[in-house]
């Protein structure tokens, strides 16, 4: 079964990483992506201290100085053990929420495109829920069950649904339009076997370069809902809260802000550029 | 046009109401008994009977839900728990320096963006396009707070050129003008990048359109051909595409407020939610919501207005 998949698929899209590479800007993206995922599935191991560990001898230390190469916030806790640790529950807390978000939108998506009876209800609820922007969603949220990560990911999840739906909808319109999905069902095959062989694998890339594109701005939204103090409590190291207790200090030790603040902006930026480099080398013609 | 119009209201008025019902519905879950708070911290039993009984507490869910529908007609969106203030009154004092800042932003980004994108679809490939080009992406990928901070450590406390705390009075003052411009620096300035990208898409796709090679064609200039023919029709994708970003400013807005303390809508919802202000945090969702819903529709029609075929289909 999975042989086959692999079959259908792999001729689609011959050398995708070939001709990503070849622009410099996509290149130097997918290895800062990847070279950020790997610092935060390694954060425990890469850590220098203890991320919670406080150092009252050495609070709100400069960068460079001492024995702290990213200098200590204002408790004295170590920036890097901290951003190293916040950058895992960051991104965790967007892969969390595209992923929720992702599954029931593609779901919900295909679901309107193969079953045409129920299209227009499912995109009139899309609709709906497309009429409140994330941010929203994130105050409603975290006033019914009080601020946390887990309103955040609820919030961005619910947010990721209609974008996804209809994604994922418009493309399984076409990919049902072609004659290979004519010829399966004239053999007999099942909604079951033709949605999981045929129409899943040729939907893969749209929803790919969406996701990717997508998880740029979950990141952006949760980081930015945790610097309002509605998504990751103290003391959990996350980048949006950490540049958030970082204000305090603006103006002695602009770095505790500053620092988080920055690596955001490189993360996003870097699914940004992804996103974008892998929907040209995907489908020129694509655009979302 | 007029049906066009009524079409697009029958579809938000379901939403409103859903917004109305979500907001009920959230102070129903909420640990918090509304006749206590209207009542004060030193009511008695009996005041908070009567209390009780005037709000309609004792009645079933959905006739609580029709009175709760008509204090709010009458402007009535309860108390705060924090200070028994109506929450209508603290509503009315921050919605007014919110739109102000909403549209000190929008005042320069929004034809900044258009020109930028503009000038980069004209000169397609070239270095000036690039630069635009990753502006965009760049302003698209900063956390609006990271602006904000910047600007409030440089401009504000290092170089100390303007004021970076709350609002100093209205904007056609020059105190007020002072004081709005670092917080609608940062919130135009992530607004750029998104109004740049689509209107260099949008203007590409026009300049390769047959009346665009006609109007060249028949000897036309080329600011002509620009500005007549093909900034014009690019325009109908571009008011949609901002009206659907509205959303991403209000983001950026309630962020933009808590860095520099404006006293906006957003910063009182985050600080209600933050206080546990059921009511407060109520009354804001429920007025960001229409705000949004009522921007979208206006949006729907502007786009009936400059593109005829929306009318007629």
């Amino acid at each position: 079964m999975s042989t086959t998949v692999t079959e259908i698929t792999a001729p689609a899209r011959p050398g995708t990483l070939k001709i990503l590479l070849r622009e410099p800007a996509a290149a130097v993206s997918l290895a800062v992506v990847v070279l950020v995922i790997l610092a935060a599935l390694l954060a425990p191991w890469l850590a220098p201290h203890d991320p919670f560990e406080t150092d009252l001898m050495a609070v709100m230390q400069p960068p460079g100085e001492g024995a702290y190469l990213l200098g200590t916030d204002g408790q004295g806790r170590d920036m890097l053990s901290r951003m190293l640790f916040g950058l895992r529950v960051t991104l965790a807390m967007g892969a969390l929420s595209l992923g929720i978000g992702g599954v029931i939108g593609v779901a919900m998506g295909f679901a309107a495109a193969y079953y045409r009876r129920i299209d227009g209800l499912l995109m009139r609820l899309a609709d709906i829920m497309l009429s409140f922007p994330a941010i929203l969603f994130g105050l409603a949220i975290a006033a019914i069950f009080g601020p946390g990560v887990t309103a955040v990911v609820i919030a961005l999840a619910v947010a990721t649904v209609p974008l996804m739906a209809r994604i994922s909808r418009s493309t399984a319109l076409v990919v049902l339009g072609q004659d290979y999905i004519e010829a399966a069902r004239a053999q007999g095959m099942g909604d079951a076997r033709l949605i999981w062989r045929h129409l899943m694998p040729n939907c893969a890339s749209p929803i790919l370069v969406f996701s990717t594109l997508r998880f740029g701005q979950v990141i952006l939204l949760g980081s930015a809902l945790s610097f309002l103090g509605l998504g990751a409590q103290p003391p959990i190291a996350e980048l949006g809260a950490m540049a958030a207790q970082g204000r305090t200090f603006l103006f002695f030790a602009p770095h505790i802000s500053v620092i988080p603040a920055i690596g955001i902006f490189v993360v996003v930026l870097a699914f940004n550029v992804l996103g974008d480099a892998l929907r040209d080398a995907l489908d020129p013609r694509l655009r979302i | 046009m007029l049906r066009h119009a009524v079409q697009r209201l029958m579809l938000a008025v379901p939403v409103m109401f859903g917004v109305l019902l979500v907001g009920f519905l959230l102070m129903q879950v909420v640990p918090t008994d509304p006749a206590i708070v209207r009542a004060g911290p030193n009511a008695s039993a009996e005041v908070i009977a009567q209390i009780r009984t005037d709000l309609g507490l004792d009645e079933p869910l959905y006739v609580q839900f029709a009175l709760y529908l008509w204090r709010l007609a009458q402007g009535d969106l309860g108390v705060s728990i924090i200070n028994n203030v109506p929450v209508a009154h603290e509503l009315a004092s921050t919605i007014g320096p919110t739109l102000e800042l909403m549209f000190a932003s929008l005042i320069w980004s929004i034809p900044l963006g258009i020109a930028m994108g503009t000038v980069g679809a004209y000169l397609r490939g070239s270095l000036i396009d690039r630069i635009v080009m990753a502006f965009s992406v760049a302003g698209v990928s900063v956390p609006v707070f990271f602006l904000g901070l910047v600007l409030i450590w440089f401009v504000g406390f290092q170089w100390q050129w303007l004021p970076f705390t709350g609002r100093e009075g209205p904007l056609w003052t020059w105190q007020g003008l002072r004081a709005v411009i670092l917080p609608a620096i940062t919130l135009g300035g992530v607004f750029v990048g998104p109004v740049a990208r689509m209107t260099r898409t949008a203007v590409l796709d026009v300049l390769g359109a047959d009346h665009v090679r006609t109007a060249r064609a028949k000897g036309l200039s080329e600011r002509l051909v620009v500005t007549r023919h093909a900034l014009r029709n690019a325009m109908v994708p571009v008011v949609t595409l901002i009206g659907l970003q509205i959303g991403f400013l209000l983001g950026g807005a309630v962020v933009t407020e808590t860095v520099f303390s404006w006293p906006g809508v957003g910063r009182l919802a985050v600080g209600a939610i933050l206080s546990s202000d059921f009511p407060m945090a109520q009354g804001t969702i429920i007025v960001l919501s229409m705000g949004f819903i009522l921007v979208n529709l206006t949006v729907d029609l502007l786009y009936g207005v400059l593109d005829p075929r929306v009318r007629a289909s």
